[in-house]
């Protein structure tokens, strides 16, 4: 594989600013006001601390923007671009296809992770602006930040893959996320384990005291480790499949 | 070397539908035009020179290389698609920036590069407006520009003609014809209208249904073409006379009489012949000619001929 990191580091910027200059940032702007105002609303109730902080976090951060953002930005960067087929600059020019999807996943991962990073803050904000108890927060919003980023790394792996072998990749990627993520993930028994979630939440149970994260069980290192190693099969899947693609 | 590009025996189908049916050609260098109806096939034919798709059968070689899975390659291939693809949001010189960068250029010499194309392909002055306004032969020249900024030994034009109003087309003639005389760059360019190729190359191949139906210098090709019969229909008064004085000469086929007296459909096999003895049949036979017109001067009906 010939080694264009000029070329790499064009398709990663490009499709970074691509990505930014998109609509969707409404939409962005729409869960991120959304997620600010139901913590900001959660922080006046009574009771409200910072294990309650952590378990919102999990809930609307973890479990719902990340794989959501994920699959709105992941499964339509490079599908997009092979539909309205813009993508022939790319696939024309001497760049290794591999190196092609390795820049369009560095891009989809560096959008992504400032995205949710700004939500995650704004939310975590919102939450401490009105928490009597604030102990803690700013270290508890850093450790989400921290472990979305994490989850950026796998999520966007795989719908990016799921976009460059599908023609739709919506709905399998809303099945996965609605269904296995959310559903399977919450069944009892170690069927549960084979969920990004759950890897990412034993993850938090090495990184914070704080909320129901903090009791999973399992070894945190090991599940990065094995998120970690998804990634790397599904980033080569994926740039597998974009080298075998014939694109007209 | 003598030849950028050689295909033998050459198939593509997706799925049911055939793109390229045993297509052999020898691509020389300088300017190649590749003439074909929509649907001939010129599209997939490209497609597969830059590597995008790879053949079901055959063998194709393009600057001595096979292009599937050659990404070495395409450094030294510029290609144009008929299509358009360009990013209404980003500027011309922007764009040809961002082209530079995949081909590996470091910034200064994408911006000195992408300064040269620009006046190559006459863009200077709209380099710094966004790409959304521009119109359709302004877009046609940003992308040959973004084919030419690699300085690319090969260069593939896919209809680059295609929505140009007269005056822009003159200019990307002229434009294609310097890119070969004046840069030396080998051009492979495709369109539907032979006489807009006849303005750019004698060295034509003539694509139909998938097939390579003819190759060759335009005078060979335009031989072939006058060699096919044509169906000529003539209207006016008097035409019974002009009718007995055609059975008389060699090149008249056949001939049919409209009942009506009014019009008769003439098949000749050497249209020249019958065009350059036209005049003086009327002159001679005092018949009041309305109308004269080949039926067969559309490319489709010429390509239908040399397939068989």
């Amino acid at each position: 594989m010939s080694l264009n990191l000029i070329g790499l580091r064009t398709v990663a910027t490009f499709s970074a600013r691509k990505l930014l200059m998109n609509r969707r940032w409404a939409l962005v702007v729409m869960l991120g006001a959304l997620i600010a105002l139901v913590m900001g609303y959660a922080a006046t109730e009574d009771g409200a601390n910072m294990h309650f902080a952590s378990d919102l976090m999990a809930m609307l951060l973890l479990a719902f923007l990340l794989p959501v953002l994920s699959l709105i930005y992941g499964a339509s960067l490079i599908r997009n671009e092979m539909d309205d087929r813009s993508i022939v600059q790319v696939i024309t020019a001497p760049l290794d296809r591999r190196m092609s999807y390795l820049g369009y996943y560095l891009g989809l991962v560096m959008v992504l992770c400032v995205l949710i990073s700004l939500v995650t803050a704004v939310g975590g904000l919102a939450f401490l602006a009105f928490s009597p108890e604030r102990d803690g927060g700013v270290q508890l919003v850093l450790t989400f930040i921290a472990l979305q980023c994490l989850g950026v790394l796998v999520y966007s792996a795989l719908f990016l893959l799921l976009g460059t072998v599908l023609k739709q990749p919506i709905y399998l990627g809303l099945f996965y996320i609605f269904i296995w993520e959310g559903f399977v993930a919450s069944v009892p028994g170690s069927i549960g384990e084979f969920t990004v979630r759950y890897q990412l939440q034993s993850v938090a149970s090495e990184l914070t005291d704080l909320g129901f994260v903090s009791s999973m069980p399992g070894n945190g290192a090991l599940a990065a480790l094995a998120l970690l190693l998804v990634t790397a099969a599904l980033l080569g899947a994926g740039a597998f499949s974009l080298r075998k693609k014939e694109i007209s | 070397m003598s030849n950028v590009a050689e295909a033998r025996s050459l198939s593509k189908w997706y799925g049911e539908v055939i793109g390229l049916n045993n297509f052999s050609i020898d691509v020389p260098k300088g300017i190649t035009g590749i003439v074909g109806p929509n649907g001939a096939g010129k599209s997939t034919f490209f497609k597969l020179l830059t590597g995008n798709i790879r053949t079901n059968v055959g063998h194709l070689r393009v600057l001595g290389e096979e292009p599937w899975q050659n990404p070495g390659l395409l450094a030294r291939i510029g290609f144009c698609p008929d299509y358009d693809f360009l990013p209404p949001e980003l500027k011309g010189r922007e764009y040809l920036r961002f082209v530079a960068g995949l081909h590996g250029m470091e910034r200064d010499r994408a911006t000195a590069r992408a300064k040269e194309v620009l006046d190559i392909v006459s863009m200077t002055r709209d380099a710094d407006r966004p790409m959304g306004g521009y119109s359709k032969g302004m877009r046609q020249r940003i992308k040959i520009a973004g084919a030419l900024i690699h300085e690319p030994q090969l260069l593939l034009l896919d209809e680059p003609l295609t929505g140009t109003d007269p005056l822009i087309r003159k200019e990307i003639i002229d434009l294609v014809k310097d890119l070969n005389k004046v840069h030396g760059h080998d051009v492979i360019v495709s369109s539907h209208v032979l006489h807009e190729i006849e303005r750019m190359t004698h060295q034509v191949a003539l694509i139909f249904k998938g097939r390579s139906v003819a190759s060759g210098d335009i005078s060979e090709i335009r031989q072939l073409m006058s060699d096919h019969p044509h169906n000529i229909v003539l209207e006016g008064r008097g035409l019974i006379a002009l009718a007995q004085e055609l059975l008389t000469k060699t090149y008249t086929t056949s001939i049919e009489m409209r009942p009506d007296r009014l019009g008769m459909f003439v098949r000749v096999d050497r249209p020249e012949g019958f065009f350059d003895s036209l005049p003086d049949l009327v002159a001679r036979t005092g018949c009041e000619l309305e109308r004269v017109e080949s039926l067969d001067d559309d490319l489709e009906s010429v390509f239908r001929y040399l397939v068989g």
